[in-house]
């Protein structure tokens, strides 16, 4: 397995941990895990890439799709932890603007 | 208000009015002297005539007279004779009108103290003309105490008398009086003849230097003599009063006797101003002769000169008044006119300078080809264009000629080159992109202008030349050191119906070819015997320059055309463009296949295939995680698009490399699809406006250096190239 993804709930936030490459292909999988995301009951989410080493736009999609559903409910959305690699992913896409960073 | 120009107009006419005004007088006052002066000359020259005429008349009676002395003295014995002898006298001239014979008294003893035998004219009947004989001396008419008898015993010698009113003829006379002498020279008798002074009046004014001028005559004392007959009281009562001015004149001047005339100024009733002249007689008698002019005649034509000369004037003054304002409405005009053609230059050279801004750079140079184009319209603004760009490793080029010229072309123009890129941006195929000019052409197109055009996208990684000619010149290419035309399947041209389907044609562009394109500006360039450039020379031109660049092909195609029209004017828009295709050789050091299926979970094969090729290529981390992402992507795009739902196919992933540059081909033989015409996706919109979609292609277009789609064979070839050393 190349890639990694759980979720968990801690302190009254959701942790999304995700490890290794996320390419299209892992994507699908790791999406099984995230979905529950997708619908926010309030909390905020907060995605832990500190293991990500890869991600492809499938795996952007992903986060668009957990943003969209945290904002519609008025929950936040940070990402943790992202290295320098995916952060330019997310400049060329201008993820960078939408999404908070910690 | 007055404005500047008709202030202007006014002092103008007021100056010509016053200047006109001003030589009329001078001119009034000249020719009313010189009429005075020729009015003077007249008026003696005049009197002189009539002095003489008068004088010629007295002669007449005082010869009448003097001619039968001799009878009367031979009959002198016999009393009764006389009356014969004053019948001989007054048939002697139809103008005599009496003549009698007053003899001293006791002449006659038989006679009687006094005898005086008369004889007058008396006109009867019929014209008829009867000689009365009268004694007239009685109790009641005693001539010794008659003027004419008295002063002439007195004198001794012949005179005129004074005018008087005789009641035996009934008419006012004057008589000339001779004294006739005995042997002993004394006095015996009185001869006298009268004449009417009606005839004198009549002699004196037969006609006149001016129709209302006359003349009278009067004696020394200024009694009047005779003048004309006037027809009312009225002139007669004018007459005296101007005798009246001479006679107190002649008191206080005491008239001269020198011959020249005196000149007083009159003026009758009506106040018609005039001059009287009068001079006297030379020798005798000693009468006046006047003559009477009135202004209004003298000066006449003066007056009539003087209305024409001011009516003349006037009209003359209007004409000029209406020149001026039409001057300078024309002027006005001229002048809005010139401010308007200033205004259309200014706007034709911002104009000028936007199509020329709209033109892309006279030359590219990219790695494997070089171009250069040439525009030069023939008035500010033109209808010719090129355009070129290159967009995923393809040339885009086009080149064309709008109908006519000027401004109305280069709307036309500026629509066709916008659409052009427009369309191109997001579309590979010419004959598509055509056809969506010419739509775009169409409409709204009420002038009908259209436009001819050829547009080529050359595929520099292959050489693949796709070309769709809307009715222009076929473009030339030089291979192998041989130019030939492209062979062109000749379209509508652009603007004529919206509903034209264009087709494509395609050729193959050899290494180290050029592609030359031009307008017909080129070939239809005129010189001054109307003579054209023509395909010819430019053939013959094009055939010198087969090893040269597009820089100096296009200059000596220049020179060639500036040597042939010489001073004449440029006719028309003059473009050219010409393409140098030089593709790079690409040294493969590595070149790895490998084939997936359409599944999403064959990405994980891609991922390891793709991780080891990056790794043999000793590719630094970021970046082979970038090229990683960007070929994924491009993977997973064919994987979701090229094959319908549930049909399975397989991708060929190529990646090879010249150790400077990395190229990935991905093949498939799906359905025709061109993920480069996407449009890209909007990255500045917010987390809820933001699509899921498209952002897999927009990773490779950012990524990569270029990204190159071309469909042949059925196949759809998408390359990808990066350089990465």
């Amino acid at each position: 397995m190349i890639m990694n993804a759980k979720l968990e709930e801690i302190d009254g936030k959701y942790v999304a941990t995700l490890e290794g490459e996320m390419d299209t292909a892992a994507a699908t999988e790791a999406e099984e895990v995230l979905k529950p995301l997708y619908t926010s009951d309030g909390k905020d989410v907060i995605i832990d890439c500190n293991g990500l080493e890869y991600i492809a736009s499938s795996g952007l999609r992903i986060l668009l799709s957990i943003l969209k559903g945290a904002k519609a409910n008025g929950s936040r959305v940070t990402l943790r932890g992202v290295n320098d690699d995916i952060k330019n992913v997310f400049k060329l896409t201008g993820f960078i603007s939408i999404f908070e960073f910690e | 208000m007055l404005n500047k120009s008709t202030h202007t107009s006014l002092i103008i006419i007021i100056a010509a009015a016053v200047l006109l005004q001003t030589i009329s007088a001078v001119q009034y006052y000249y020719t009313h002297n010189l009429l005075a002066d020729e009015l003077e000359k007249r008026a003696e020259s005049e009197m002189t005539t009539k002095a003489v005429i008068v004088k010629n008349a007295l002669n007449l009676a005082e010869n009448s007279l003097n001619g039968h002395i001799w009878d009367m003295k031979r009959n002198i014995a016999y009393p009764d004779s006389m009356y014969n002898v004053e019948e001989w006298v007054l048939r002697s001239h139809p103008n005599l009108l009496g003549c009698g014979i007053a003899f001293v008294p006791d002449f006659y003893p038989e006679k009687g103290r006094l005898y005086e035998p008369y004889v007058y004219r008396q006109h009867g009947g019929q014209g008829q003309e009867v000689f009365v004989k009268k004694q007239v001396a009685g109790p009641d008419h005693d001539y010794t105490l008659s003027g004419f008898y008295k002063v002439t015993m007195k004198r001794n010698t012949t005179f005129w008398s004074y005018p008087y009113y005789d009641d035996i003829t009934n008419s006012q006379i004057v008589t000339f009086c001779r004294p006739i002498h005995n042997e002993k020279k004394d006095i015996v008798a009185v001869f006298g003849l009268d004449i009417d002074v009606k005839w004198l009046g009549d002699t004196l004014n037969y006609r006149h230097i001016y129709p209302s001028s006359y003349n009278f005559l009067l004696t020394e004392t200024g009694q009047l003599i005779a003048g004309p007959q006037h027809e009312s009281d009225q002139k007669r009562e004018e007459m005296e009063h101007i005798i009246r001015l001479i006679n107190d004149s002649t008191v206080q001047k005491s008239l001269s006797n020198s011959g020249r005339s005196t000149v007083l100024p009159i003026e009758d009733s009506d106040g018609d101003k005039g001059l009287v002249f009068y001079a006297n007689f030379k020798g005798n008698p000693k009468w006046q002769i006047a003559l009477v002019c009135y202004d209004k005649e003298v000066y006449a034509k003066l007056n009539t000169m003087r209305w024409t000369t001011g009516i003349l004037m006037i009209v003359g003054l209007l004409v000029l008044g209406l020149m001026i304002s039409r001057f300078a409405k024309n002027d006005r005009k001229l002048h809005q006119a010139n401010l308007e053609k200033e205004r259309i230059g200014g706007e034709l050279r911002v104009a000028s300078q936007i199509q020329q801004n709209m033109l892309p750079q006279k030359e590219l140079r990219v790695e494997g080809l070089e171009l250069r184009g040439f525009l030069r319209p023939a008035k500010e603004v033109g209808g010719d264009l090129y355009d070129y760009f290159i967009r995923d490793e393809k040339l885009f080029f086009c080149i064309g000629d709008v109908s006519g010229k000027g401004a109305a072309s280069a709307m036309m123009m500026a629509v066709a080159q916008t659409k052009f890129r427009d369309f191109s941006a997001h579309e590979n195929n010419p004959a598509r992109i055509m056809q969506n000019i010419n739509v775009g052409c169409c409409q709204n197109n009420k002038t009908n202008m259209f436009v001819t055009m050829f547009i080529g996208v050359l595929d520099l990684p292959t050489g693949r030349l796709r070309y769709c000619d809307a009715g222009h010149d076929c473009p030339m290419i030089m291979a192998h050191g041989d130019w030939f035309m492209v062979d062109a399947k000749p379209n509508l041209p652009v603007g004529v119906f919206d509903d034209f389907t264009y087709s494509m044609q395609e050729t193959q562009i050899e290494p180290n070819s050029t592609i030359f394109l031009y307008t017909d500006g080129l070939t239809e360039a005129k010189n001054n015997q109307h003579k054209q450039f023509g395909l010819e020379r430019v053939e013959n031109v094009l055939g010198v320059c087969t090893g040269l660049q597009p820089k100096a092909i296009l200059e000596k195609i220049t020179d060639a055309v500036h040597g042939f029209v010489k001073d004449a004017e440029q006719s028309d828009d003059l473009t050219m463009m010409a393409i140098r295709y030089t593709p790079q050789q690409y040294d493969c050091i590595l070149s790895e296949t490998l084939v997936i299926k359409n599944d999403v979970k064959e990405v994980t094969k891609f991922s390891e295939f793709m991780k080891s090729v990056l790794e043999k290529l000793d590719i630094e981390k970021s970046l082979s995680r970038q090229l990683r992402l960007a070929v994924e992507e491009a993977v997973v795009n064919v994987i979701d698009y090229a094959y319908p739902v549930g049909k399975k196919g397989e991708i060929e992933v190529q990646m090879m490399s010249d150790d400077k540059t990395l190229k990935t081909v991905i093949i498939d033989s799906g359905v025709a699809f061109d993920p480069t015409a996407k449009e890209k996706a909007d990255t500045t919109l917010s987390a809820e406006d933001r699509q899921i979609g498209g952002l897999g292609i927009l990773l490779v277009r950012e990524i990569m250096d270029s990204v190159n789609y071309e469909r042949i064979n059925k196949q759809n070839i998408l390359t990808l190239t990066k350089k990465y050393n």
